[in-house]
């Protein structure tokens, strides 16, 4: 409340000097280089639901953790990791995924429903402790977001080669050495953590603008996983700083305004006809015309 | 001329309820060439992705080298020592650069000049999606060409001259029965049946000698 008080009479450069605004600001730029990079894989994958299945696991885990009295945001997150190396397995059939992340939406909101029934605990109490705000990041979570920027974006380097393999044909992977189940199992858990982290971070609007809507537009611009990994990191970054920037100055509130700024521009990336992406992007030795 | 034995016994596949290979028993020696024809869904792909265990309801036994498949590192030692060609290679879901598909046989350099020589040595830097069937499927030839380079001693070849042209479709051929590999290829294409040692027909799942 204080805090909205002061947004509402104070000018841009003064927001900036206030240390919640400080932090938010550091907590998405933080989170501008790990998550778009979670929503490469998660476009790769083919997993878009997985926010939306991600949220009802970690009430699952919530609900488990209050009955038994375990940290429950702790919980959550060992819930949605399970649940990440659970669904690796029917990563087998090619839309196995997908269909999976739907399942395991519904599955897990219903033992949710039921564990909050049976534990007598209010269900939209443990809802509210899904809702994080960037506004309110603190020290700890900034350590998560930091962790995040540094590991995800190592991993895909460690093992570009496994990884941009896996997500061409699963099946060529296999057939070049790649270990594709620990590798699967890996990514997914991965995204489920990052993800479940990020909603509880920035709140479940914020993870889309922050993972999936980089990666759309990067999808469409770069040519290999290696450019599209950049591109998705360069506009999660410049997403970020802007729509956080607009959203101070016009005294909006921050998440809508980013979802916003981040799906106009994956709209204007798909409006931009093809062939002028591929001039930009394609180096000069290989713009010969193909025989198709 | 090198080249690992290929043994089957008794291989079936299933595809669900459906039975698509019965009772396959075939011997291939060392370095031979065979071709392997047959009517569409005959279950000549099935046979070819057994031996690589991408399918995965198989019963019987496929000896490579004399080696069966029981353990993790077996299957990694089968898959190194058997190149594969896949059908029809599509363009995946995510984006691939040509060079990362040849590097994934195992010996880029190797697989970046067998590209060359079939002419697909400027597309290195491109996309698979970007290229056209024929040029992919060149593309897969070269990344194959790598992978004996790098060691494996059969060629698992599933129609791999379809979508190239006549002239292709010798160059190909040529280039496939030369190589010092034992050779077992799924193919409609006349010019490279007959530069196999053996020919052999599959219908409705099970397997006769032809030629």
């Amino acid at each position: 409340m204080i805090l909205a008080g002061a947004l509402a009479s104070a000018g841009l450069g003064e927001l900036l000097g206030l240390p919640p605004v400080q932090r938010a600001g550091f907590a998405l730029l933080l989170a501008a280089v790990g998550l778009p990079v979670v929503g490469v894989v998660i476009v790769g994958l083919d997993i878009m639901p997985v926010r939306f299945a991600m949220m009802h696991v970690a009430l699952l885990g919530i609900a488990i953790g209050l009955l038994t009295g375990l940290d429950p945001m702790l919980c959550a997150l060992v819930a949605c990791a399970l649940a990440g190396a659970g669904v690796a397995p029917l990563a087998r059939t090619p839309d196995g995924l997908s269909g999976a992340m739907g399942l395991l939406m519904s599955l897990a909101i219903a033992a949710a429903l039921l564990v909050l029934a049976v534990s007598g605990v209010n269900a939209s109490g443990a809802f509210a402790l899904l809702w994080g705000s960037i506004l309110s990041v603190g020290t700890a979570d900034l350590v998560v977001l930091g962790a995040l920027a540094v590991l995800v974006p190592l991993l895909l380097w460690w093992r570009r080669r496994e990884v941009a393999l896996l997500l061409y044909d699963r099946e060529l992977a296999q057939c070049s050495g790649v270990p594709v189940r620990a590798l699967t199992a890996v990514l997914l858990v991965l995204v489920a953590v990052a993800v479940a982290g990020a909603i509880k971070l920035t709140g479940a609007l914020l993870v889309d603008a922050l993972t999936l809507l980089p990666a759309l537009a990067a999808r469409r611009l770069g040519t290999s996983l290696r450019s599209i990994t950049l591109w998705a990191v360069g506009i999660g970054v410049a997403v970020n700083l802007t729509g956080f920037l607009v959203a101070l100055r016009l005294d909006w509130p921050p998440g809508p305004v980013l979802v916003l700024t981040a799906g106009a521009l994956v709209l204007a990336v798909h409006l931009v006809p093809e062939r002028s992406i591929s001039t930009w992007c394609a180096p000069a030795s290989d713009s010969l015309p193909s025989s198709h | 001329m090198g080249g690992l034995d290929v043994r089957m016994r008794g291989v079936a596949c299933r595809h669900g309820r459906v039975e698509a290979v019965a009772d396959v028993d075939l011997e291939i020696a060392a370095g031979e060439r065979v071709a392997l024809t047959g009517t569409n869904g005959s279950g000549k792909t099935t046979l070819l992705r057994a031996v690589l265990g991408l399918h995965r309801q198989v019963s019987g036994s496929i000896l490579v080298g004399g080696r069966g498949t029981g353990s993790a590192a077996e299957w990694a030692w089968r898959r190194r020592s058997c190149a594969w060609i896949p059908q029809k290679p599509a363009a995946g879901r995510f984006p691939l650069l040509g060079d990362e598909l040849l590097a994934s046989g195992g010996a880029p350099a190797e697989a970046a000049e067998a590209a060359r020589e079939l002419g697909v040595g400027t597309l290195l830097g491109r996309p698979l999606h970007t290229l056209s069937g024929g040029q992919l499927q060149r593309m897969y030839l070269a990344r194959a060409i790598g992978a004996v380079a790098a060691g494996a001693e059969v060629l698992l070849a599933d129609e791999p001259t379809a979508a190239l042209d006549f002239g292709g479709q010798e160059e190909a051929a040529d280039v496939l029965a030369a190589l010092p590999v034992t050779l077992v290829v799924v193919t409609h294409d006349r010019a490279l049946a007959q530069r196999c040692d053996r020919v052999l027909e599959m219908a409705a799942g099970r397997l006769r000698e032809v030629a």
